[in-house]
């Protein structure tokens, strides 16, 4: 029977989704999703009002659907709490308590885990230490800035050691160096086999994940596709930015392959239209020979013309 | 049920409001106004009013022989009014705290959005609410305590001082104390009640103290002898309360949406 439900469940997935409706009076926040999440990281993206957030909570059963289902191993999230034990929710604000000391927070939240006192101090340590905030653990939190607090709240998601791992905005307010210690928690933990899902806004965070990607628009569903799949798919028709490291000149710029406009005449940063990856390496190389240097190829205007 | 959940829940509730000057100073500093201001004034008017007020109020309040002993008119004046007028007045406070202490807790969480964070434990909606109302309801009761005893030690400090009697405690003294506790409840279970509707703490303490306005009645009702605090009157107010306790109670835990807090 063990054997029957655990290979059900790979079929299945561990996050099942099947008509999920949400509403919130006359706004319909999720209409009509489903989905099926299974191990390795799946981003969720979308414009504002997209129903990401929502979508999450319910997941995590903060919110009860109007109508259809959410299964968490074959469990309702809302109506059975032991669904969470394994599962953790790293909310788009901070949500520790500002009168309580970091170390109060993280303590407070593993005792609810049911973990023992001492195992609460060495992995909040831990953490702490892995995203540089271990300096902080006896600060009152009103105390923090918010990049800190959000790195005590991811801390504090991590701590219960989750199987499944719902992140909303986890980048958000975080340094470069901090973001990149996050992302490579949330690649590592992929790794060893668990389920993240993780909403993003930041289009810019998308391809550092080779991950499932999902758009939400108006509460639904519009695209379940691969990061790669959605880049290379995008790349028609596509205007990427190309940053220099110093000016060239307009010549050079103006007969670069695909070019739109520069931000100069003799621009630092230009604008290129695309039909194919092919387009690009075309462009670099008539930079590059001409004596240009590439700091960074930017793809997000077109995303977010995607997401529009 | 896991009761070590609640706990946990409550300690947290209760150290976030003792370290909050803003929510445990006025919380704490009132009650000890009265305890410490009340009894002076009490004493005062006592020894400086107390018999010509004594003839007035007893004649229509209580079949007490009025003596012509100056200073038996006036330690009968102070038991009459550190027992039933302020009495009532110092039942305002449990209501008093346990609004401020459960809105802080249960709408405090709403507001500071926390509560995303707390419900997305395995934690269950009875060990939650359950620690919510011990975070509530235990502060208030000592509190409640602590400045009934104040008050008594005082007011039998002075007493006793210039009257050579002890006035406190009587019975009706420990019956209000006794029903601290069950307003207590009644109010936690209003602002649990209300928290559903409400955005912010200070909506859910405006409604839950309105629960002192009945409270006030009775300093009222015992001067103009309308309704003297006796033993039974008490009581029966007691068993009212224990049943709108249970009341309340149920319909709190019923009505409970954790989304709603979110």
């Amino acid at each position: 029977m063990k054997f029957l439900t655990a290979s059900l469940r790979m079929v299945m997935g561990i996050i099942e989704i099947k008509n999920l409706v949400k509403r919130f009076g006359k706004v319909i926040a999720v209409d009509n999703a489903s989905a099926s999440f299974g191990k390795g990281i799946s981003i969720i993206t979308g414009p504002n009002g997209a129903g990401k957030s929502t979508l999450l909570r319910c997941i995590d059963g903060l919110y009860k659907p109007n109508s259809g289902k959410v299964q968490v191993d074959g469990a309702d999230p809302y109506m059975d709490e032991s669904s969470r034990r394994t599962m953790s929710l790293l909310t788009d604000n901070y949500a520790l308590y500002d009168n309580l000391t970091v170390m109060q927070n993280l303590e407070f939240f593993g005792r609810l885990y049911k973990i023992p006192r001492q195992e609460i101090t060495r992995r909040a340590t831990r953490l702490l230490r892995s995203l540089d905030a271990a300096q902080f653990s006896e600060a009152k939190v009103y105390t923090l800035s918010r990049g800190t607090k959000q790195k005590v709240a991811f801390c504090r998601a991590l701590l219960c050691n989750p199987r499944i791992l719902l992140l909303d905005e986890p980048t958000a307010f975080l340094d470069p160096k901090a973001s990149t210690e996050v992302r490579k928690l949330i690649e590592g933990m992929a790794s060893e086999g668990r389920t993240i899902i993780f909403v993003t806004q930041k289009v810019d965070e998308i391809p550092r994940f080779n991950a499932r990607l999902i758009f939400l628009k108006n509460g639904r569903i519009v695209k379940d596709t691969t990061t790669y799949a959605f880049y290379r798919s995008m790349a028609n028709g596509a205007i990427v930015e190309v940053r220099l490291a110093s000016p060239i000149g307009g010549k050079v710029a103006s007969s670069t392959p695909g070019f739109i406009r520069g931000n100069s005449p003799n621009p630092t940063s230009i604008s290129v239209k695309i039909h194919s990856y092919r387009d690009i390496n075309r462009a670099v190389a008539h930079l590059l020979k001409s004596g240009a240097y590439i700091v960074g190829i930017d793809y997000t205007e077109s995303v977010v013309e995607k997401f529009s | 049920m896991n009761v070590g959940n609640s706990f946990a829940i409550a300690v947290k509730d209760m150290r976030e409001v003792f370290t909050s000057i803003s929510i445990a100073g006025p919380m704490l500093g009132v009650p000890l106004f009265f305890a410490l201001f009340l009894p002076l004034l009490t004493f005062y008017v006592s020894e400086h009013a107390a018999p010509a007020l004594a003839s007035k109020i007893f004649s229509i309040a209580l079949p007490v022989a009025i003596s012509s002993s100056k200073s038996l008119n006036s330690a009968s004046f102070m038991g009459f009014f550190s027992i039933y007028v302020l009495g009532p007045i110092f039942l305002t406070m449990p209501i008093l705290t346990a609004s401020v202490i459960a809105a802080d807790s249960f709408i405090g969480e709403k507001e500071r959005k926390t509560a995303e964070a707390l419900f997305s434990t395995p934690v269950k909606n009875s060990e939650l609410l359950l620690g919510k109302i011990m975070a509530s309801l235990i502060p208030t009761i000592l509190l409640t305590l602590g400045v009934f005893a104040l008050y008594g030690v005082i007011t039998n400090l002075l007493s006793y001082s210039s009257f050579g009697v002890y006035l406190l405690p009587t019975v009706p003294w420990l019956l209000l104390l006794f029903i601290s506790p069950f307003l207590a409840v009644v109010t936690i279970g209003v602002v649990v009640i209300v928290s559903s509707h409400v955005r912010g703490t200070k909506e859910a303490q405006q409604i839950s103290t309105l629960l002192v306005l009945p409270i006030l009645i009775l300093p009222f009702a015992s001067i103009t002898g309308f309704a003297m605090l006796t033993t039974r009157l008490l009581l029966y107010i007691a068993l009212f309360l224990a049943i709108a306790d249970i009341a309340v109670v149920y319909i709190s835990v019923k009505t409970f949406n954790k989304e709603s807090i979110i």
